[in-house]
């Protein structure tokens, strides 16, 4: 019996770690492909961020210093953890808790090499995180105030999908979806796109199989970050399959009808209009004393 | 047992007379001696338990004595230095001190007991005191010398040592007692003390920042005083476990309670009082570690937290969660446009000290366990980080955290020490951020308090990690300083951040001996949750302390096992600056437009425009003592 | 799976461009691979910024005596293997500006180029499939820094 368990709690594990970061390099390869179709482009294999990656890890390993790629490591290991805990249902506070080490570890990693490109990138991505933080948080205090509860699991409980009771957090959590694909309203600390003025902005130091490390680390990230839109419609995984894929699309549309615009710009919109939707939306759950459970 | 009382008492007193007649070269013995006997006595103390002892008959008699005998004194000390600089302000509050302190004395129906109680928070508080506040002791000596060097004053530790020393007494006092005038005695003693040592300098500036903390402090001490003597009239109340007894308070019957709590925001520096705590950064690093970090300061989160029973789950603690939390929000935003590592610290202080209050007020178990478990935490984490500050100060001559750049080179030890500071302050699995977690989740039915905590809390990740970020960062500048190793500097250091690693790792048997026992006998009631093998659980949600802790030692692992492929087999190249490298100059300059060679330089960004601190502060101030004048005036009711 | 551990190289080469004083023409024409009518991106072929992340050191214009430390420098900064594509007729022997009192000549004199494009300037289509040319060069060079003794060709 306790082998039984064990044996389902592996395999889940497996499961765990192997699926999304599947899923994760099919969606980055539909995403160049829809953009470059939407360019009026034929765009590459939709297996090429696989190969990206598979040459990555081919080439030489070249650094600014010996410890940079202990913050890749850590940064890998972190979304790993966290998109784990969101699979298995945990305290979704704590997940974001632990998504926030993942990110502190990146900004750092890239502060570290010194560059000043890389640099720059790190202290923008520091100010995306204070842009997005707060939304995730307020979400979860939604989430909260209508479940009674901060652990995921509780979801399952209601038949009524989070999206009817907070549509504009989810708004909110469009618009910084933006910020975290670093798609292109957005894609300002770091991106393929803006050579002339970043390089690669907190990357730029990064080479071959670190690189290659944060690559596979973004698969997950893009199954954590629509996972997170995947709980607005919890009750019925289909619809909510289809809420997040509709979600990833919009971002490639915005990321190629959009030009870069600057941080400033980000800051105060976030905590201006949309911080104030979130909050508009928990004063009114909190005010009519809506609950679903 | 009451003996041991007596000593941690005692102990202290006779240090201070140590030192005035011992020579300098003794002083570094004398402090390693009393860490020891401090710690031994404290740690003997906490496996113990808790005692209450009750001083009556001959006993009573001369302790009131000798607590009469120093309140005279110390009013005499006010009157002469209130004379002496001319400052009008102060000698009228002593002035109304006095008034008080003869009204208590004269009072026909003074009670003849006077009460110690150690419960499980004391115990706590004890702990820190006694081995956090020595280590600082013990860093003072490898610290001042060079400080008075550097500043050009003539020496004065004859002075600093004996009034430390003085102050650890009192602290010790003053969460072993139980009646609220011995408390108020102790309360006193630790405001003369600190106004001693914020003009340690003896300049203008420290004469003007010690005076402003003497004045707002006097004007606590006297919220406090009055509070007691209405507490007394009103409720029949005057020890802080009569206030547990008699529990929840009517609304009518505040304004003693708020008065008290006033006392405690002020000492605690919260916001239309903060000034003092900053003004009092211009003090030495190990007094601004000891007093404005991990002890004084927590004296009055400690006696708000004891008041929580008679407030808790009444309008009083809402408005005092939501003053908390907005001054955790607003120190926060300050903190953010700051460039002085001692400042940043100071504003983080107070905003961690607002999350305490803020955690108090709630008055859930959660919340309750959330405040006492961030005491702790912060006491150790931020007396870390002062002292790395001062001791950075000392290695690269300056505080401001853009110079700091490139420190890991220079001063490895000392930068990884400070990075663990600042790790354990905002991220997980370290103790401060587990609190954060417990305080907002006990705070999400109330979006307003909730709100506050969300910002502040995304704005407190920001100034760290631009910090941490500085520090670590590898080529970028040669800082022009040499790392010193003294042990009297690095023990303490290595000792606290062992300190964090631990308390964060045995956050379990903390919380079963010290928190949870404590907000049981507050509260009347269970803490609504149990922290079991790494896990903190509560009805609201579960933290997996273990998981986080796994994740980390799988980053150790990786980082074993990758060392071959990731890291050792790595080849080092300068850094990318469009291949106008200039490898003679320095790694981070490169050729201009001109031929001339340039020196990179990317900075932090910090919105000194948007987050203005002297806009900010108005606001601060405007908002914070409205919420107390109208709780005052009687809004409560 | 089998495709997937083969020509692992020559399937994402990315590219990072060096302007030795060229007179943007070549340039112009190398961009003009990643627009739409040519698309390199469908080969895999990424423009990036940073030669650490680079495969193939695409290099326009003439080595002179200013630039020649830039281009040592971002040839030292990429990761083995690399591959260098001298494209336009300044880059394979220094064209126009041959005898100029400050140009050396070509590419060649300073790096190991790998692949000429020649051509004043050269056409996408040219440069591209120099591209494609330099990327079987990678692979070459990849399974000769696994093999170091082995001389395996392709
Ligand atoms: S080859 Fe021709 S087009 Fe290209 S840089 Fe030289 S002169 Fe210009």
């Amino acid at each position: 019996m306790i082998t039984l368990i064990n044996l389902k709690i592996l395999i889940k594990l497996l499961l765990i770690l192997i699926l999304p970061p599947v899923i994760g390099c099919i969606l980055s390869g539909i995403d160049r492909k829809v953009t470059a179709h939407l360019q009026g482009r034929v765009g590459p294999p939709l297996l090429q961020p696989l190969y990206d990656v598979i040459k990555l890890f081919n080439k030489e390993n070249i650094v600014v210093n010996k410890y940079q790629n202990v913050y890749v490591i850590t940064y890998f290991i972190f979304v790993v953890l966290s998109l784990f805990m969101l699979l298995m249902k945990m305290d979704f506070l704590m997940i974001i808790f632990v998504y926030t080490i993942a990110n502190t570890s990146l900004i750092v990693g890239g502060m570290s090499t010194g560059s000043p490109y890389s640099r720059i990138g790190s202290v923008r991505e520091t100010i995306s995180m204070l842009a997005y933080e707060p939304i995730l948080l307020f979400y979860i205090i939604g989430m909260y105030m209508l479940t009674g509860s901060f652990k995921i699991s509780k979801l399952a409980y209601t038949n009524k999908p989070l999206l009817y009771y907070l549509p504009l957090i989810f708004i909110a959590m469009l618009f910084i979806m933006t910020i975290k694909f670093k798609k292109s309203p957005f894609d300002f600390s770091t991106s393929h796109h803006a050579h002339q003025e970043l390089v690669k902005g907190m990357f730029t130091e990064y080479s071959g199989p670190a690189l290659a490390i944060i690559e596979v680390a973004h698969w997950y990230e893009y199954v954590f970050l629509l996972g997170l839109i995947f709980l607005f419609w919890y009750t019925s995984p289909i619809i909510g399959l289809i809420l997040a894929l509709i979600t990833f699309f919009l971002e490639i549309v915005i990321d190629n009808i959009c030009a870069r615009l600057s941080w400033e710009w980000m800051l105060k919109f976030t905590w201006t209009i949309i911080i104030g939707l979130s909050i508009a939306n928990i004063l009114f759950i909190y005010l009519y004393n809506v609950k679903i459970l | 047992m009451e003996q041991i009382v007596l000593l941690l008492l005692l102990i202290p007193l006779i240090f201070s007379i140590v030192f005035i007649y011992s020579n300098k070269k003794l002083y570094k013995p004398l402090s390693f001696l009393m860490f020891f006997i401090c710690s031994i006595l404290s740690i003997f103390l906490a496996y113990k338990g808790s005692l209450s002892i009750r001083l009556t008959g001959q006993i009573f008699k001369i302790s009131e004595g000798i607590i009469t005998l120093s309140e005279i004194l110390m009013i005499l000390y006010l009157f002469k230095i209130s004379v002496k600089h001319h400052k009008i302000g102060i000698f009228i509050l002593t002035v109304i001190q006095t008034i008080i302190t003869l009204f208590t004395i004269f009072t026909p129906d003074k009670s003849e007991i006077l009460t110690v109680g150690i419960d499980k928070f004391s115990l706590a508080m004890l702990l820190i005191i006694n081995i956090v506040g020595t280590l600082i002791v013990i860093f003072a000596n490898g610290y001042i010398s060079e400080y008075e060097h550097h500043h050009g004053i003539e020496s004065k530790q004859k002075l600093f040592y004996p009034i430390i020393c003085l102050f650890l007494s009192a602290m010790n006092g003053l969460v072993v007692s139980d009646s609220l005038s011995m408390v108020y005695f102790f309360w006193e003693i630790t405001t003369i003390t600190s106004f001693i040592l914020i003009s340690y300098n003896g300049d203008d500036e420290a004469y003007k920042s010690g005076f402003r903390a003497l004045f707002l402090n006097l004007i606590g001490g006297i919220c406090f005083g009055v509070g007691n003597i209405l507490l007394k009239k009103m409720l029949d109340i005057d020890t802080l476990s009569g206030i547990i007894q008699h529990g929840s308070i009517s609304l009518s019957l505040m304004l003693p309670v708020f008065l008290l709590c006033i006392a405690g925001f002020v000492k605690s520096a919260q916001m239309p009082f903060q000034s003092w705590l900053l003004g009092a950064m211009v003090a030495p690093t190990p007094v601004s570690a000891l007093l404005h970090s991990s002890t004084m300061v927590k004296a009055g989160v400690y006696l708000i937290v004891k008041l929580s029973p008679a407030y808790a789950g009444t309008r009083l603690g809402t408005v005092i969660a939501i003053y908390g939390a907005f001054t955790f929000f607003i120190c926060s935003a300050i903190a953010v446009a700051q460039r002085n590592a001692k400042r940043i610290l100071a504003y983080s202080t107070i905003a961690n000290l607002g999350l305490i209050i803020c955690s108090a007020g709630i008055g859930t178990g959660v919340a309750v366990s959330a405040a006492i478990i961030l005491i702790i935490f912060h006491a150790i984490s931020k007396a870390l980080l002062f002292l790395c500050t001062g001791q950075i100060e000392h290695t690269i001559g300056s505080r401001d955290i853009e110079d700091m750049t490139g420190l890991i080179r220079i001063a490895p030890v000392l930068s990884i020490l400070t990075s663990f500071g600042i790790i354990s302050m905002i991220l997980p699995p370290f103790g401060v951020l587990v609190t954060k977690w417990m305080s907002i989740e006990a705070a999400g039915s109330n979006p307003f308090v909730a709100s506050f905590l969300v910002l502040g809390s995304a704005l407190t990740t920001l100034y760290y990690t631009k910090w941490l970020g500085s520090i670590l960062a590898y080529p970028v500048t040669e800082l022009k300083a040499q790392d010193k190793k003294d042990f009297c500097i690095f023990f303490p250091l290595w000792a606290l951040g062992f300190g964090v690693l631990m308390t964060s790792i045995f956050i379990t048997p903390i919380f079963n001996n010290f928190v949870s026992p404590e907000v049981n006998k507050l509260l009347k009631k269970s803490t609504d949750m149990y922290i079991k093998r790494g896990e903190v659980v509560s009805k609201l949600g579960t933290f997996n302390e273990a998981m986080v802790f796994i994740a980390l030692g799988l980053v150790v692992l990786f980082v074993i096992l990758m060392r071959r492929l990731m890291i050792s087999s790595a080849n080092i190249k300068s850094i990318y600056m469009c291949g106008e490298n200039n490898f003679a100059e320095g790694e981070n300059y490169f050729r201009s437009w001109n031929g001339k060679y340039e020196k990179a330089k990317v900075s932090n960004l910090y919105f000194d425009n948007i987050l203005d601190e002297k806009a900010l502060t108005t606001f601060g101030y405007v908002v914070s003592s409205s919420i107390i004048i109208i709780c005052l005036l009687g809004g409560l009711k | 799976m089998a495709g997937i551990s083969k020509n692992i190289m020559s399937k994402s080469p990315w590219v990072v461009h060096v302007n030795c004083n060229s007179c943007n023409g070549c340039d112009i024409e190398f961009l003009a691979c990643l627009t739409p009518i040519y698309d390199a991106e469908r080969l895999g072929i990424i423009n990036v910024g940073t030669p650490k992340q680079a495969d193939i050191l695409v290099v326009t214009g003439s080595a002179n005596y200013k630039n020649i430390d830039v281009l040592k420098n971002i040839y030292n900064q990429m990761p083995e293997p690399k591959v260098v594509v001298a494209v336009g007729a300044c880059a394979c022997t220094g064209g126009v500006f041959h005898s100029c009192y400050n140009v050396i000549g070509g590419i060649d004199e300073i790096l190991p180029v790998d692949v000429y494009v020649p051509g004043c300037c050269p056409k996408p289509e040219s440069i591209i499939d120099g591209l494609i040319e330099a990327s079987r060069i990678l692979e070459e060079k990849r399974i000769k820094i696994k093999n170091p003794d082995k001389g395996v060709a392709i």
